[in-house]
């Protein structure tokens, strides 16, 4: 798994690559945890997660949204779960976590 | 090993309504269109072939209780949801055509739904029987002796003549009864759960772990459980929740959800995956969903070998 951290003018950004999984899980908290405090240093209301490019996500890697979505609520932040590829749509709905977090048809990133 | 469910159902038995039979029959009776049957079987078999398995059958509403048929002459059970009863007359069945009068039951814990059988359970009259129960709790005794008190149950325990014996199991220990390994793990539940693996001299390995919960805060700790699961050939979980339920309004209520029960069959390399301990709200229908999207989820995220996700209802055989 990879990711990259993009503070912009709307929001903080995170995008994520590969796989969410028993081996990556904890890096991928870690990724959320750090978006999460920069949106706060920054005064930005929301991070935006880009699923566009995960392979999948397993129970852990959702779970782990569920951690860094408490930690935010705290801070009076929203995370954004955006452009979701078609096995993320699948999961997500699987999972019902489509009815826990907002789901975006884009990132709305700067390119 | 033969594994069979006698009940799969969480927290309370419950039973189709008249109206949900005469919906199914109803929306069975469209499907079969101007077709026409000879006799019973025929129609049997276009059930059967034709229908979805909630639409021409049902996963049951019994409570928890499996059976292990393991070819040592003792009865092995999980836990005495009323499933117990349904299996008690069939062991008395058995024991007319020459089975051991052994039963080793394996408790997960002594809540409601997981002791509610034993006061039916027919062979705990029987002088001739030896009835042992293993179970983490120090307690289980006091358990079954409360439910049979006065006020909740005319027969008292006392009544009962079978040899009753009570066993206390640890986790990381390894036992050998009536010539099966069996070891047992501590699971999140509460006043506590035990999951039990159960190695059969053939080296078939069946894992029973219900009632578990696998809380957000706990993941680094799934990894003995994925130890506990590995390379079981059955591995039957509770999968009560979605894993958003088990996350939201269905936290710390000690169950565990189908997308957990597959990412950690998944890890441990088990071959097969029972879903159990079904939400008693749950019609058939959305049992039936469950178990579609748990198959689903197995595929987008497999990894490695692929695990049969199959759903355990009230009668179910798995042979191993």
């Amino acid at each position: 798994m990879e990711y990259s951290l993009a503070v912009q003018d709307d929001a903080v950004h995170v995008r994520v690559d590969g796989r969410v999984d028993e081996a990556t899980w904890e890096a991928f908290g870690a990724a959320l945890g750090e978006a999460v405090e920069r949106a706060g240093k920054s005064g930005h209301p929301t991070v935006v997660i880009d699923l566009s490019e995960l392979d999948y996500m397993s129970s852990r890697g959702l779970r782990v949204l569920t951690v860094a979505k408490r930690q935010a609520d705290e801070a009076s932040i929203t995370i954004v779960l955006a452009s979701p590829n078609e096995v993320m749509s699948e999961i997500l709905a699987i999972s019902r976590y489509d009815k826990l977090f907002t789901i975006t048809g884009s990132t709305g990133a700067r390119q | 090993m033969l594994v069979r469910f006698w009940g799969t159902r969480g927290s309370l038995p419950v039973a189709p309504t008249a109206t949900t039979i005469r919906r199914k029959l109803a929306r069975a009776l469209v499907s079969a269109g101007s077709l026409q049957f000879d006799n019973v079987a025929e129609a049997e078999l276009f059930v059967e072939k034709e229908l979805s398995f909630a639409g021409g059958a049902t996963y049951g509403g019994a409570t928890s209780c499996v059976e292990m048929e393991i070819a040592n002459g003792s009865y092995f059970v999980c836990d005495m949801g009323s499933g117990l009863r349904s299996f008690g007359l069939d062991s008395l069945r058995r024991n007319a055509a020459g089975h051991s009068k052994t039963y080793n039951f394996f408790q997960s814990h002594l809540h409601w739904d997981h002791i509610m059988g034993f006061p039916f359970f027919a062979p705990a009259f029987d002088p001739s029987a030896t009835i042992r129960i293993h179970s983490g709790h120090p307690d289980a005794e006091e358990a079954l002796r409360r439910q049979q008190e006065e006020i909740s149950f005319p027969v008292p325990f006392n009544w009962l003549r079978a040899d009753i014996q009570f066993v206390q199991l640890t986790p990381g220990e390894t036992y050998e009864v009536d010539g099966v390994a069996v070891e047992t793990i501590l699971q999140n539940h509460s006043h506590d759960s035990y999951g039990y693996r159960f190695t059969d001299v053939d080296g078939k390995t069946a894992i029973y772990s219900t009632d578990s919960e696998h809380k957000l805060e706990n993941m680094a700790e799934e990894a003995a459980f994925i130890e506990f699961f590995r390379n079981a050939d059955l591995v039957i979980c509770d999968t009560m929740y979605s894993l958003a339920d088990s996350v939201s309004m269905k936290e710390d209520w000690g169950h565990s959800s189908n997308l957990v029960a597959v990412d950690l069959c998944h890890a441990a390399e088990a071959k097969c995956l029972a879903l159990f301990h079904h939400e008693p709200t749950y019609e058939d229908e959305d049992i039936q969903r469950m178990h579609e999207e748990s198959i689903r989820y197995e595929e987008l995220t497999r990894n490695g070998p692929a695990l049969d996700v199959i759903c355990s209802y009230d009668g179910l055989e798995v042979r191993i």
